[in-house]
């Protein structure tokens, strides 16, 4: 690589230190007061930190939205993407750079619904990227319009009487779509985001972990959740499962849903499999 | 050693990719550019590069940006309802400087329009198509040989101007089998990527005097942000007005300072031409012809055959366009280029289209007709 | 029962025709219900009636677990009241407290091991070092005088051997000397009931508890009642908050679960900083990056 710098390293023994993965210069972040993305940042590049991956081998993937504009303050080769497509941007990146780590970072709307066919094929592909969708149940960026987790009752911009679409499972999507990895969390277990994002990003293969994350500034002002500490400490209490099942026309967070490891399996991955399958062809090995 | 060999335009293409050291190509089917993909499944991972059949084309284009972000020469091709999917992201190529082919085989339009007929719709859609202002580089071959040289062109340009180049060619080169002159692949020039080599103060959208600037690769060291909005030279995001205003009239600006490089175009009896016909892909074809016969009649008719359409050659149009007393512009749409061609040219000489839009391609006899009526009344 | 002598390291055997409620207490994983099966065993080969009761479902590792062993030439009630239990044997310390109330009054053995196992519930002050809410009754407060009986590190005595688990076969050997019963029956049932691999140590954990003496006082370790280290400022904990990308979200403030940090106007501030632990989570949870938590040994 001509006289680039000199690459970076990753102590994974050090003591995690954000400031060392973020751009400083860009910081403090435009996220809004409370915003559970910053929570989730912190949360990605500590997994970072702890699986020993230098910034330099480190792509991180965004789409648009709120959780677009998380890339940018990674210090480390960082693309903010079109709308929905990150997933695919990434699969291009990865085929043709295989040494890189790729993080796909994208949010329920740009991930379920815009970008919702992209996220089907990565996942039923395998090929290794891990993709943080991070939840907060809005449209943040566009004045906070109803997406596909919106739960039923709530009020955004758009369902001003209430939400009335069923919402998306992401795990369950992605699980079924094929994904080696799947997993949930919520940002108030930050450490046990941590070290589930640190599992994804070990597993060979599409990895998908949803963030359940807050929207303080409009959806919770909106439905009035209260204020940021208010919202980060109901996502505990919300955790009801049977909430979610016996009585769907109860005002509930989809972050009722459970958390946890879903899915965690050896699939073939697709670019080892699209290579060994390129050396069958040129006729190096028999296939 | 040049071999020559028959192929159809559409194999071609792909050979010439992978003679261009293209190693990375995403694209969905759709007729009647398949056959590029179905050639590239298997010539790719002969060469060491990768092919990748995406979900639809906007993952192709996507995936595309992705390789080429990533260092790679790469490709997509499509016609007309991908390459409409295709603009945002087409838009986001030029916008942060992503080197790529996309090669659009035009056929009948709108919409699903007519699949297996020939067209040139898309003209404008390559010029306009994407929303905002945006560097344009355009080619229209006219021949299966010209398309592979322009495909090998179309991956120089890209390569050197940092830019998503368009291949704009119709149904019936697509898959006219002709014989083609395979250059020796040590003929074949696609000149590298600038890339940015670790100097201090190295920024990345800070272009040299050619206006394009110096391009990092993941992993190099330099940990670059790409944004599709609106950038400063450091590469993260700005809408401070004169810094926006400096960025884009660079980012447009960088195809005016290399139209030397971009434009070219043929000419057949064109400097003394009373009656001056400017046509490219097929249609050229069926002008030299008319040409031909108009000449023997003694018809002082001549052609002007844009190869590159974007950014049109128009200074050397606008030359040869005021010696003749008439231009006409054929072509297979309601009128598309005819517009720029009036623009260049001005009142005089007069500027008249002749279109046809039934799927058909546009016969010789039907441009000798109307030169010859324009000859009489101009 | 008579007062154990101390000067005596052999108490005087029960005589093996009486019948006895014996409480084997302790918490999760500890090996309860061990003894109370060896018991039971026992007793059922001398020809008496046994009942067992046990509560151990909700223990899991840590939780409380205690057996009632009742055995006699007729037992009805399989639970012994309070104040009527002969013997009460405790693998933990503060569970042996606990259950004090239930030897009958100044007749009651007491076998416990002197081992604490702090609950994270009695840990009110998370400063490092702080003095914890457990119980401060020590094995002095206790033997001989609100019971007879001995307290010792069976858990030790266990380790030295080779495997802390077998503490409760100490205790259990340790119990044995109140039985009149021949040690070679002893060695068989706990043969019988241990997983084979540990056979052996638990022999040599039977026999050490029964053979066990009370040190001499000069040899008791001074170390027991270790002062704990005074809370105060610790200069390896600390919290810190740049004020120029707080944005006063108030998440740090509300979920400090020492309240060192209070809200300054549009900004949060380090109100008590001695109050801080270190455990973190105003770090982890700072949407902005703002607050900074030094705690030199814990992982970020």
């Amino acid at each position: 690589m001509l006289d680039a710098t000199p690459k970076t390293t990753c102590d994974q023994k050090a003591p995690f230190d954000p400031r060392e993965w973020l751009r400083l210069a860009a910081m403090p972040h435009f996220m809004c007061p409370g915003c559970g993305h910053g929570i989730a940042l912190r949360a990605l590049l500590a997994a970072v930190h702890d699986c020993g991956i230098a910034k330099d081998d480190l792509a991180v993937v965004c789409g648009i939205g709120c959780s677009g504009r998380v890339g940018g303050y990674i210090d480390a080769n960082t693309m903010h993407t079109t709308h929905g497509r990150p997933l695919a941007f990434a699969t291009g990146l990865k085929l043709a750079r295989p040494d890189l780590t790729v993080v796909v970072v994208t949010g329920d709307g740009d991930c379920l619904a815009i970008g919702g066919n992209h996220l089907i094929h990565a996942a039923r592909r395998n090929l290794d990227i891990t993709c943080l969708m991070l939840n907060n149940e809005v449209y943040g960026m566009t004045g906070g319009q109803a997406s596909p987790t919106t739960a039923a009752t709530r009020v955004t911009s758009t369902t001003q009487s209430g939400a009335i679409e069923p919402t998306f499972d992401a795990c369950a999507l992605a699980a079924a779509a094929g994904a080696g990895f799947v997993g949930r969390e919520v940002t108030r277990q930050a450490p046990a985001l941590k070290t589930l994002i640190a599992r994804a990003l070990r597993h060979k293969g599409f990895a998908f972990v949803e963030v359940m994350s807050d929207c303080t500034e409009i959806y919770g002002r909106k439905n009035d959740l209260g204020e940021a500490p208010e919202m980060i400490l109901s996502q505990k209490a919300d955790m009801r499962p049977e909430q979610h099942r016996d009585a769907p026309d109860q005002p509930f967070r989809p972050n009722a849903l459970p958390t946890g490891v879903f899915v965690e399996r050896d699939l073939p991955e697709y670019g080892e499999r699209l290579r060994a399958h390129a050396a069958a062809i040129r006729g190096e090995i028999t296939p | 050693m040049t071999t020559l060999t028959a192929l159809h335009g559409n194999h071609a293409c792909a050979l010439a990719a992978i003679a261009a050291g293209c190693r990375f190509f995403a694209g969905y089917p759709i007729t009647p550019s398949s056959e590029i993909a179905e050639h590239l499944s298997h010539a790719m991972p002969k060469v060491g590069g990768t092919f990748v059949q995406m979900e639809d084309e906007i993952a192709s284009i996507a995936a595309v940006i992705g390789a080429s972000l990533g260092g790679l020469r790469a490709m997509t091709a499509t016609s007309g309802p991908g390459f409409s999917l295709m603009q945002e992201n087409i838009g986001y190529a030029a916008m942060v400087e992503a080197p790529c082919v996309i090669v659009d085989v035009m056929r009948g339009g709108p919409s699903t329009g007519m699949p297996t007929r020939p067209a040139q719709g898309d003209v404008m859609q390559a010029r306009f198509g994407s929303h905002g202002d945006r560097p344009v580089v355009a080619l229209a071959p006219a021949s299966v040989q010209e398309i592979y040289t322009e495909t090998i062109r179309a991956f120089d340009l890209a390569e050197r101007l940092r830019t998503p180049v368009t291949v704009l060619y119709d149904q019936v080169i697509a898959q006219l089998l002709e014989s083609v002159a395979v250059p020796a692949p040590s003929a074949v020039r696609v000149r590298e990527r600038k890339w940015a080599n670790g100097a201090s103060g190295w920024e990345p959208y800070a272009a040299d005097d050619d206006g394009v600037p110096a391009m990092a690769r993941p992993g190099d060291g330099h940990r670059v942000h790409t944004t599709g909005l609106t950038h400063a030279e450091s590469g993260f995001p700005t809408q401070a007005p004169p810094v926006v205003d400096r960025m884009m009239r660079r980012l447009l600006g960088k195809i005016d300072v290399n139209r030397a490089l971009i434009e070219k175009h043929e000419t057949l009896a064109a400097e003394d031409a009373e009656v001056l016909i400017v046509a490219y892909g097929i249609t050229a074809r069926a002008a030299r012809r008319a040409v031909t016969t108009l000449r023997e009649t003694g018809v002082k008719a001549g052609l002007f055959r844009p190869i590159t359409l974007w950014p049109f050659p128009e200074a050397a149009l606008a030359r040869l366009a005021g010696r003749a007393r008439a231009v006409l512009v054929p072509e297979m749409n309601a009128g598309q280029l005819v517009l720029e061609i009036q623009r260049i040219v001005g009142h005089t000489p007069p500027v008249r289209p002749l279109t046809r839009i039934d799927g058909e391609p546009i016969a010789p006899d039907e441009i000798t007709a109307a030169v010859r009526e324009l000859a009489v009344h101009a | 029962m008579r007062p154990l002598p101390q000067e005596d390291f052999a108490p005087a055997p029960r005589p093996a025709s009486a019948g006895l409620n014996i409480l084997v207490v302790g918490v999760g994983g500890q090996g309860v219900l061990m003894i109370s099966k060896a018991l039971a065993l026992m007793a059922q080969r001398r020809g008496f009636a046994v009942k067992q009761s046990e509560v151990h479902g909700m223990a899991k590792r840590g939780g409380i677990v205690f057996s009632h062993v009742r055995f006699a030439e007729q037992v009805w009630s399989p639970t012994i009241a309070r104040g009527e239990a002969d013997m009460l044997i405790a693998l933990e310390w503060a569970e042996a407290l606990r259950w004090l109330d239930h030897l009958r009054p100044g007749r009651g053995v007491f076998i416990a091991d002197t081992r604490k196992i702090v609950p994270p519930f009695a840990c009110r002050s998370r400063k490092l070092g702080a003095p914890s809410a457990y119980a401060r009754e020590t094995p002095a407060d206790v033997v001989g005088r609100h019971a007879d009986g001995c307290a010792l590190d069976a858990t030790g005595i266990a380790t030295a051997l080779g495997d802390s688990r077998a503490a409760n076969t100490v205790l259990l050997g340790r119990l044995s000397a109140w039985l009149d019963y021949p040690v070679a029956e002893w060695h068989e049932v706990i043969a019988a009931i241990v997983p084979k691999g540990t056979r052996e140590i638990n022999r040599a954990a039977f026999d050490a508890g029964r053979a066990w003496t009370p040190p001499a006082p000069d040899e008791a370790p001074a170390a027991s009642a270790a002062a704990a280290v005074a809370p105060g400022p610790d200069l390896r904990i600390g919290v810190s908050i740049d004020a120029a990308w707080c944005k006063g979200c108030g998440i740090c403030v509300k979920l400090c679960p020492e309240r060192c940090l209070a809200m300054d106007g549009p900004k949060a501030i380090v109100r008590t900083p001695a109050a801080c632990t270190g455990c973190r989570v105003c770090e982890w949870l700072c949407p902005d990056f703002a607050v900074t938590v030094r705690n030199e040994g814990v992982p970020a």
